[in-house]
């Protein structure tokens, strides 16, 4: 599958379900993965699931989650990028590694390459993340691609019944 | 969009996420209306959206899925029927969901009809099923209108109930 963007250690492309659904299920069924994303851990009945949730998303936006695939080892190491699902505050850059693909500086890289592509190719003048309080990680890598806090939102009908900090920048 | 099949009263085409949205969403949040699907209790708007744009997915991944049914003479969104096959489920097979609005008029039953002769010859399968949830007493009566027999009962751990797997080959 063609890239759609490149970064000096990773390939994003489009969802290829043959070839990414063993490692999607492997990060989703992780505790530690999926802690601040509003579900429980998942069987992969519901992680094919969560897979073809992303695809729709991306017929109907024409944009959505990419697969992120190392290049040295071709393998996927988690999906990260443009995610705007109904009822979502307002369109967001967002990021989750499977396990193995942590501490690296993955998200950072890639994500610093969405919001490029956000603003650039999607024409967006402004990029959220929308954090759960407790995941310091994750707030680390919002800093870190320029992001600073907005808000704070008392839950996302539907989807999230904590509350979510709101993250973001606008367009340079 | 592009009809898919033609029936005396219906159309059936591929879902179209904008159009259909809306009676997507009121189909998952009747109680009634999804008491026996997988995902067996009402939906607010942004999870109907998910559950639509999953299956707009699963056509993408398997290469077909459910339909949107619409009414031939108004456009009227009727239900989702069709072939279904997500990752875990038992076996291929021919599900049906239709909006109260438009439930007791035969229209699963004349989608059904339609959908068998498409996955036996268009979609190459041996064997079609139904996956229905114990006490479901309106799909074992449809399931049995269209040629089906009990094949198979099965206790399903995700969901914590008992599946009657329905199902005919091939003629």
């Amino acid at each position: 599958m063609k890239p759609l963007l490149e970064t000096e250690r990773l390939i994003l492309r489009r969802v290829d379900p043959d070839h990414d659904f063993e490692a999607w299920a492997e990060a989703f069924a992780d505790p530690d993965t999926v802690r601040y994303l509003g579900v429980e851990p998942m069987n992969r009945q519901q992680a094919w699931r969560s897979m073809a949730t992303i695809m729709g998303h991306w017929q109907i936006r024409g944009y959505g989650f990419m697969s992120v695939i190392e290049k040295t080892t071709g393998k996927w190491a988690g999906r990260i990028g443009p995610w705007n699902p109904e009822g979502w505050p307002q369109p967001e850059i967002g990021w989750t590694l499977h396990p193995d693909f942590t501490g690296k500086g993955y998200a950072t890289e890639a994500g610093a390459a969405c919001i490029e592509y956000a603003f650039g190719t999607l024409g967006w003048d402004e990029v959220i993340h929308v954090i759960v309080p407790q995941n310091i990680a994750s707030i680390n890598v919002a800093e870190k691609l320029g992001s600073h806090y907005l808000r704070t939102i008392p839950n996302i009908p539907g989807m999230f019944d904590k509350p979510c900090h709101i993250y973001g920048q606008s367009k340079p | 969009m592009n009809t898919i099949i033609e029936t005396d009263r219906l159309l059936l085409r591929p879902i179209d996420g904008v159009r259909d949205f809306p009676f997507w969403a009121e189909m998952m949040a009747d109680a009634d209306s999804v008491k026996y699907l997988w995902n067996n209790t009402p939906c607010d708007e942004n999870a109907a959206w998910q559950n639509m744009v999953m299956n707009m997915g699963h056509w993408q991944v398997r290469g077909y899925g459910f339909f949107s049914v619409v009414l031939k003479e108004t456009g009227e969104w009727v239900g989702r029927i069709g072939p279904y096959y997500p990752h875990g489920w038992p076996a291929p097979e021919i599900g049906w969901a239709v909006h109260p609005a438009h439930t007791r008029k035969g229209y699963a039953y004349e989608a059904a009809t339609a959908c068998l002769p498409f996955v036996f010859e268009k979609l190459g399968w041996e064997r079609v099923t139904h996956v229905i949830v114990d006490g479901n007493t309106p799909s074992i009566a449809l399931a049995e209108k269209l040629g089906s027999k009990l094949l198979e009962t099965r206790f399903d751990e995700t969901s914590g109930r008992t599946r009657l797997i329905y199902g005919q080959d091939r003629p």
